[in-house]
């Protein structure tokens, strides 16, 4: 029954949104993504540090080149695969875990994706922009923490104030970015290919060789890669506001996931004609050091491109994670207020500053980088329940629209994929960190018998001024719908 | 259409039964109904907090749309505010910005890898020995890896390792890019670069640019005047008429005697500074500076993080020949034979060897434009006035060495106060303003610290280097109080007196000290190393014992 309604609403919803876009504007999100941002959105924010830094950690996890690559395509193919199989609803993994398992793990997934998993992947992407930008400037050693910190937190505060004055604005430095990064992909790419070309094919020969097959091994390897491809799941968040998303999600996807993993692979192929698998290991960032000794004297263009390619990165995150937060927010999952937006800017202000927030608190102590790492795991774990429920759903609610179908084999694979990702480095490596995120996830719970399913007095005496007061000093209203 | 609005609350949570507080969960529904404007908001907003004099009788409340929110947010108590947050935003990330880019400029300069921490130089015939052949070798290294990280070492030291001739595998290269086989194979040496890396060390090694062994290739190739290697070497017509050669000059090589040793298959003299199996390499020449280019890349794209150059001051010769001038003049010229009874003003720190250091230094920059990938530049300039060795640091705009090794308190052969302090106000105060500098405290041509000065003064001498501004440069051993070998039936034919510090590394007490499980080995260990070992330094460490100490 409550599955239903929420259908019902949502259909509601997009029949509404059609409508919208060719009346007048009314307090909502404004169908502003066209095609082109919509894969500017996919390759902008997968294209991260990640391919300028994680082929160290795929090859130190393989030993070997040509496993390497098969793990770089693979990892292509799986995000293909699992975005293919969850599109068209806004708010990612959100509704499809409401559909199949019910608000609790629904809960649980925007509780832990809200507080930690977005917030600190837009604050590491910012600390990591912040780095390239510093090093230069400290060729030899690290750059202190408080220079990096002050950079990346006034990264984060920019990026969250471009994003709540406009959405236009937003995606505008989204695509003046996104070109950048291509830029210096293809620069990487073709520099790399004219190498081959002239012969320097040596370290692709016996290619398998000392190659590490354990289980364990590939499937951290599977997390490095992965995390280079991280943000493919970003463009669902953001369906309502792309244009005809009917026909134009899936065209971003099937456009934008391939032309990314083909740029992985061939800047893979471009780093192993110049480096050996050795001193690929000890280059302390990979992308640097390929500019150091092909691009000389021009070796500053890859610092200063990959800094704008990860402040790209960063600006797609904010872009989207507001998103998430706007629909647990309208389920009352989440303050309401944070769903919603701006009267006079018409984007989801109090959301985008909520992240901006969060990520400068995080910025703040020592290293966050291994908690992210474990809490990678969480994000498999929620991902593969996600997929799980998608195979559920096909039994359980076999008249449900869907505008594509994919074969229920894969969706299937996808799960048992992600219940490998996320059993196999525990059972490898086990470490109590996971414990305490498994407990993090779980205290998620305390809120939500609070503020949600027992709705104590107190409890909304507490929400209700914070919410007016926040609305008139922000000037946000929760999200019109039009005139039925 | 109110059941599907039960239908939506339900998502949450069944609100009917709840009178009171509908209206959080409720705002979307009352959001359609306030759609028509001007009807009050219903109970639930009675609650609310503070709410101002309402205008057309409207208080604001939470979730309230847009039309009501008008009225309420243009006014002073939240524009005021509104403002000045985003105004503070827009000054914090100026501010943020500003004070990057301040502490950036304000910081100073970072300390490069062979600043950052002390060196460790390792006689690798000596340190350790893998495959029970009495000799240590690289993969012995590698193996003691750990325990040289825990001294908290940033940079390993490997002298000469290069296939050689010479019965102590120092001086007498016979060919610049092998390796010698009883130190191991090319790809031990890779493997070795590979797991230093690894552990965040870095490794120099020793280079040996003034001559090679008369074993190689371009020696054989020399005397027999084969294209362009016939001018590799210095060779000059001399006269020898039955068994005695008539040298061109007085010049006399480093260890005793003329420098020039007639050679029968070229019918000519050629020029040695040192033994007559080392032949000098004829600098003059550009093809043998190229040569010496290509192995100094060699050596570079293997990995290595730096050189210590040997012996440059003897790189260049004068091409006059003149003889040079004798100390006591009165001496009768066929009587002089030992090095210290001439003024070397016309083989050694000739005019242009500074030229071609710095050249090797051009070299080097090449390879050094990958962060963190700085290739280091030592020289040892031992036995040079203090001015002289000063020279090595370069010029205020010519780059030359990174520092020349300072080995002036390893010479010190007593422990006195003044002698240490006239040793370390020399350096400090002759170094060129903006250079860095380094203090060595032993070295394979020098006694260990324990037998110049007594093993009571070995702390203090490691804790002196350690407080000294610049790089701490120690040897094998010293770091434990290894003392010299007493003198015994060595045999090895070839100047005693500098094995004596090149003994085995005594590890534990377990036979050969740990060092080799061969019967035999090429040094015989110190007998001391039943007390003085790695393992009694390890047990001691919390008692203020020498191995903690090098822990800075």
């Amino acid at each position: 029954m409550e599955e239903t309604s929420l259908r019902n609403r949502r259909e509601d919803e997009r029949s509404i949104q059609s409508i919208q876009s060719k009346e007048h504007k009314t307090t909502s999100l404004q169908k502003e993504v066209g095609l082109l941002s919509g894969i500017c959105i996919i390759v902008g924010t997968i294209i991260g540090s990640g391919i300028f830094i994680s082929p160290k950690s795929v090859l130190s996890n393989t030993n070997a080149v040509g496993p390497c690559l098969i793990i770089w395509a693979a990892c292509g193919v799986l995000a293909t695969l699992e975005l293919g199989t969850m599109i068209t609803k806004s708010g990612g993994e959100y509704p499809y875990l409401m559909e199949a398992f019910g608000p609790i793990p629904a809960y649980l997934f925007s509780w832990t994706s809200l507080f930690v998993i977005k917030p600190t992947s837009f604050a590491i992407i910012c600390l990591s922009f912040s780095e390239y930008v510093c090093a230069p400037f400290y060729s030899g050693c690290k750059p202190p923490e408080v220079v990096v910190k002050c950079l990346a937190a006034a990264a984060i505060l920019l990026i969250t104030t471009v994003n709540s004055l406009s959405v236009r604005l937003g995606s505008y430095v989204q695509n003046v970015f996104t070109a950048a990064k291509l830029v210096i992909v293809a620069v990487i790419i073709i520099s790399g290919l004219v190498l081959l070309a002239q012969g320097n094919t040596r370290n692709f020969e016996n290619s398998f060789e000392g190659a590490q097959l354990s289980v364990g091994a590939i499937s951290l390897a599977f997390y490095n890669g992965l995390w280079a491809y991280d943000g493919w799941n970003q463009l669902n968040y953001i369906t309502e506001e792309l244009r005809n998303p009917f026909r134009n999600l899936p065209l971003a996807i099937i456009i934008g996931i391939p032309l990314v993993t083909g740029c992985y692979i061939l800047m893979n192929v471009s780093y192993f004609t110049v480096m050996t698998p050795t001193e690929l290991l000890q280059s302390q960032a990979v992308a640097v050091t390929f500019g150091d000794r092909v691009l000389y004297p021009a070796s500053w263009v890859v610092p200063l491109f990959v800094g704008f390619s990860t402040i790209g990165a960063a600006n797609g995150t904010c872009f989207t994670a507001g998103r998430l937060v706007y629909v647990a927010g309208r389920e009352g999952h989440m303050l309401k207020v944070l769903s919603y937006i701006s009267v006079k800017r018409l984007t989801p202000a109090p959301a985008i500053i909520f992240y901006g927030i969060i990520a400068t608190i995080y910025i703040i102590p020592g290293d966050i980088n291994s908690l992210v790492n474990y809490f990678s795991f969480a994000a498999w774990l929620f991902y593969g329940l996600t997929i799980l429920g998608l195979v559920v759903m096909r039994f359980t609610k076999k008249d449900l629209e869907r505008p594509i179908k994919v074969p229920i084999v894969i969706p299937i694979l996808v799960t048992i994929v992600s219940a490998f990702l996320v059993v196999a480095p525990i059972i490898s490596e086990p470490a109590l960190e996971y414990l305490y995120c498994v407990l993090f996830i779980l205290s998620g719970l305390i809120f939500y018998f609070l503020f949600v399913h027992y709705k104590f007095g107190w409890a909304q005496r507490i929400s209700k001024p914070v919410t007016m007061q926040l609305q008139m000093l922000m000037e946000v209203v929760p999200p019109e719908e039009a005139p039925e | 259409m109110a059941e599907d609005k039960g239908k939506r609350d339900s998502i949450g949570m069944s609100l009917r039964g709840c009178r009171t507080n509908n209206g959080f969960v409720q705002n979307e529904d009352i959001l359609e109904k306030e759609l028509d404007l001007g009807s009050p908001p219903d109970s639930a907003v009675a609650i609310l907090g503070p709410a101002e004099p309402a205008l057309q009788g409207i208080r604001p409340y939470a979730g309230m749309p847009k039309e009501v929110l008008f009225q309420f947010s243009g006014q002073a108590r939240y524009r005021v505010p509104r403002e000045v947050l985003f105004w503070l935003t827009v000054a914090s990330v100026l501010v943020l910005t500003v004070a990057t880019i301040a502490i950036i400029a304000v910081s100073p300069k970072c300390l490069d890898w062979w600043q950052a921490g002390p060196i460790y130089q390792i006689y690798p015939r000596s340190f350790k020995d893998s495959d029970q052949d009495g000799n240590g070798d690289l993969r012995g290294i590698q193996e003691k890896l750990d325990y040289i990280a825990s001294l908290n070492i940033k940079t390993i030291w490997i002298t000469s390792f290069y296939k050689s001739s010479l019965k102590d595998f120092r001086h007498g290269v016979e060919d610049f890019q092998e390796i010698d086989p009883i130190f191991g194979t090319m790809k031990d040496f890779e493997d070795l670069v590979a797991a230093i890396h690894d552990k965040g060390l870095k490794l120099i090694i020793d280079f040996i640019p003034n001559h090679t062994s008369d074993e190689h290739a371009w020696f054989q190739l020399s005397r027999n005047r084969t294209g362009k290697y016939t001018d590799y070497y210095i060779w000059h017509d001399c006269r020898h008429d039955g068994g005695t050669t008539t040298p061109p000059n007085n010049w006399l090589s480093v260890y005793g005697n003329s420098s020039w040793h007639f050679d029968e298959v070229r019918n000519q003299c050629y020029f040695h500074q040192f033994l007559k199996e080392q032949p000098d390499l004829n600098f003059h020449n550009l093809d043998v500076q190229e040569e010496i280019k290509e192995i100094i890349q060699f050596w570079l794209k293997k990995g290595v993080d730096g050189f210590s150059f040997d012996a440059v001051k003897f790189l260049l010769e004068a091409e006059h020949l003149r003889d040079e001038a004798q100390v006591n003049k009165a001496q009768i010229p066929d009587t002089v034979t030992h090095y210290w009874e001439l003024y070397h003003d016309f083989t050694t720190t000739q005019v242009g060897m500074h030229d071609i250091v710095r050249s090797f230094r051009q070299t080097m920059d090449q390879y050094s434009r990958e962060p963190g990938r700085y290739r280091f530049m030592g020289i040892e300039a031992y036995g040079e006035s203090i001015d002289r060795t000063m020279m090595y640091y370069g010029l205020p705009f010519i780059q030359e060495a990174d520092f020349p090794f300072n080995n002036y308190l390893s010479k010190l052969n007593t422990p006195s106060g003044n002698s240490v302090f006239e040793v370390i106000t020399s350096w400090m105060e002759n170094m060129p303003e903006g250079k860095w500098p380094n203090w060595m405290i032993g070295g394979p041509d020098n006694a260990r610290l324990t037998s110049r000065f007594g093993e009571e003064y070995v702390n203090i001498m490691n804790m002196l280097i350690f407080t000294l501004p610049g790089t701490p440069i120690t040897y094998y051993g010293e770091e434990i109080g290894m003392r010299n070998i007493l003198v015994t039936n060595l045999n090895e034919s070839y100047d005693v007196n500098t094995l004596l510090s090149k003994s085995p590394m005594q590890w534990d007490n377990s036979s050969n000290a740990g060092f080799s499980e061969a019967s035999h080995t090429w040094l015989p260990t110190n007998s001391d190393y039943h007390t003085v070992n790695v393992d009694e330094g390890e047990e001691e460490i919390h008692q203020d014992s020498l191995p903690g100490e090098t822990k800075t």
